[in-house]
């Protein structure tokens, strides 16, 4: 048990009982998790493996459409939909990486943008399969064990179980060989080359890692809105929201993401009134203040702090 | 097909690349020489859309006219992002100066939004729908007006480059930084002015449009930002000229895509291209084969 298992299981605690002392304030709860997942997946790609994403919203898309179609148009229910949308997300992840991952850099975070943003064209377009720029509308959902999934507090517990899922998963990469090797990606690729990594195989099961995940709180954030508009679901912003969230936070961290989220949601909620819809506004000062003087993001910084005094007041001791 | 409205979609789409090329060059001199990807170009193209709106309301005079305030005060404020947010990541790893930039856009998209609104703004001008007759293709005023503006901003820029001795250390300061330090210039001072420079060329774009469209604070920022990518990419990165053919290109392939394959993908066409030549051709269509460090 190390210490991120203590956290974590603080965490989890925190997670079960908030519905009961909160139960007014479920929606909110819903937006952080969900960002609190996507933050954590898009940093496995963004942070652990150095492959900075701004495209992650086609992901949320995917699955959203996937789970939503799939109930919608051939009734299938939203438990099948789930990890049918997680295996497309990979294959499209794979497919997008094995055409960018020859691009370093900013070079690749570009690309990102670019594909997205076809995607999203694809989805405002084709009619036929995603109801265009008109949407989607989930008017029925099955009743497991009768549980209404329309009901906020099912929605929560999805949205708990996704983000809580998705950092354990991190959480247990980060102490695997696979985390290890991401991480040598991100430093030096020659480097890693020479220590006997395939770099593009490490960076594409990281983004397929990265683009499932997604998918699956993409599905969630489906059933949340209960209307898919590909404006809103392929929304360029929405990419960036989530990989600022991971950013600010602090990348390749197992908390720093969800940190993020939970600040930049809550700042969100706090500043409803005063900004109405230029909530985005926090984003950009908060990123501007973390690269120009916390560059390895907020809470990561702050653990750093934390952990020279307590080295510094150990030695003292002596 | 009918060969009238295909030279009119080609014309169209000439002067349409003229201003795709206006905003593609600042985003390719600021690349060229401080290897940054500027994220907040584009946003800088709707600052100078909604500079020409708020003189054109302030005072009544032609929005073009708003160019005599807005270049001056794009130049000063894009020195002024340079001096303290720019320069102090010259050394930090290259997704930072986009994020930093990525900032810098939601920053100016949401302050937009908090003074005008979400609802679109654009001038009146008297002149908006009048064309000219060239043979038997109709040429729009303003487009060619923006033609214009995007000739003169690029000559000058040309005549600055390669006629002054501070065009020629910008010329240095991209080849090799280093080198162009050794003989003596002053290289961090090279950045902000062209930055200055850059951010200057957006807004005269931005003033170039807004009798053509609509300016909208958020989400028309990053789309000028890709499309300045677009044109830049496939000229070739830090390449000023070949921005121009880039430019062209862009315009005629959105056209002519628009008018004979599928009209709703409009802002596709542009991408895929983009993605094919960094992929294909990462040195761009006129750039000479070498490798890049």
């Amino acid at each position: 048990m190390s210490r991120v298992w203590i956290i974590f299981a603080g965490l989890a605690v925190l997670g079960l009982v908030y519905p009961f002392a909160m139960p007014g304030m479920l929606s909110v709860a819903v937006t952080v998790l969900l960002f609190a997942g996507w933050a954590t997946a898009w940093d496995i790609a963004g942070g652990w493996c150095g492959q900075v994403s701004l495209g992650h919203a086609a992901f949320v898309g995917l699955g959203a459409y996937v789970v939503a179609l799939g109930q919608v148009e051939l009734g299938v229910p939203p438990w099948f939909g789930l990890p049918v949308a997680a295996a497309l997300a990979a294959g499209l992840a794979w497919c997008w990486g094995r055409l960018t991952f020859s691009l370093a850099g900013p070079y690749f975070t570009l690309s990102t943008i670019a594909v997205a943003e076809i995607l999203r064209m694809v989805a405002i377009n084709e009619d036929w399969l995603t109801g265009g720029a008109i949407g989607v509308f989930i008017s029925t959902l099955p009743e497991p064990f009768g549980i209404d999934l329309f009901s906020r507090e099912a929605q929560y517990w999805m949205a708990l179980a996704f983000a809580l899922g998705t950092i354990a998963l991190v959480a247990i990469l980060s102490e695997r060989r696979f985390g290890y090797r991401m991480r040598a990606v991100r430093e030096d690729e020659n480097s890693a080359m020479a220590a006997g990594i395939d770099p593009t195989a490490t960076k594409l099961h990281a983004f397929m890692l990265s683009g499932a995940l997604t998918a699956v709180g993409g599905g969630i954030y489906g059933i949340f809105l209960s209307y898919l508009e590909p404006h809103v679901m392929f929304y360029l912003f929405l990419s960036v929201q989530i990989a600022l969230t991971s950013i600010i936070g602090g990348r390749g961290t197992v908390f720093g993401p969800a940190a993020g989220a939970v600040l930049l949601v809550g700042a969100g909620e706090i500043f409803r009134t005063t900004f109405a819809q230029a909530n985005l506004l926090i984003y950009g000062i908060l990123i501007l203040i973390v690269v120009l003087f916390f560059p390895r993001g907020l809470v990561a910084e702050l653990i750093r702090g934390v952990a020279r005094r307590r080295y510094a007041q150990s030695t003292q001791g002596e | 097909m009918d060969t009238t409205a295909f030279l009119q979609n080609v014309s169209n789409g000439f002067l349409i690349g003229g201003v795709y090329a206006l905003i593609g060059i600042g985003l390719t001199l600021v690349f060229g020489v401080m290897r940054t990807i500027n994220f907040a170009h584009g946003d800088f193209t709707v600052l100078g859309m909604y500079g020409a709106v708020a003189f054109n309301s302030a005072i009544g005079w032609d929005p073009y006219a708003a160019l005599i305030v807005a270049v001056p005060a794009a130049f000063i404020g894009g020195v002024l992002i340079e001096r303290f947010v720019l320069s102090r990541l010259v050394e930090a790893p290259p997704e930072t100066t986009l994020l930093a930039t990525l900032g810098l856009s939601l920053i100016i998209g949401n302050c937009l939004l908090l003074i005008w609104g979400p609802e679109p703004e654009s001038v009146n001008v008297p002149y908006a729908a009048t064309t000219l007759a060239v043979g038997s293709v109709r040429v729009s005023v303003v487009l060619l007006a923006a033609g214009l503006m995007t000739l003169a901003a690029i000559t000058a820029l040309w005549l600055f480059l390669s006629r002054t001795e501070t065009g020629r250390a910008v010329k240095a300061t991209a080849s090799n930084r280093l080198g162009a330090e050794l003989v003596g210039i002053d290289t961090r001072r090279i950045h902000s002015l062209v930055f200055g420079l850059g951010t200057s060329l957006a807004v005269i774009a931005g003033v170039a449009l807004i009798p053509l469209l609509f300016a909208n604070p958020t989400n028309l920022g990053p789309i000028f930002t890709l499309k300045a990518f677009v044109v830049t990419v496939l000229g070739g990165l830090g390449n000023v000229w070949a921005a121009i053919a880039g430019g062209l290109i862009l315009g005629i392939v959105e056209v002519l895509g628009t008018a004979y394959l599928a009209s709703e993908y409009r802002d596709a066409y542009g991408l895929i291209v983009f993605l094919a030549i960094l992929l294909l051709r990462p040195e761009g269509l006129f750039g000479r084969t070498t490798k890049r460090a």
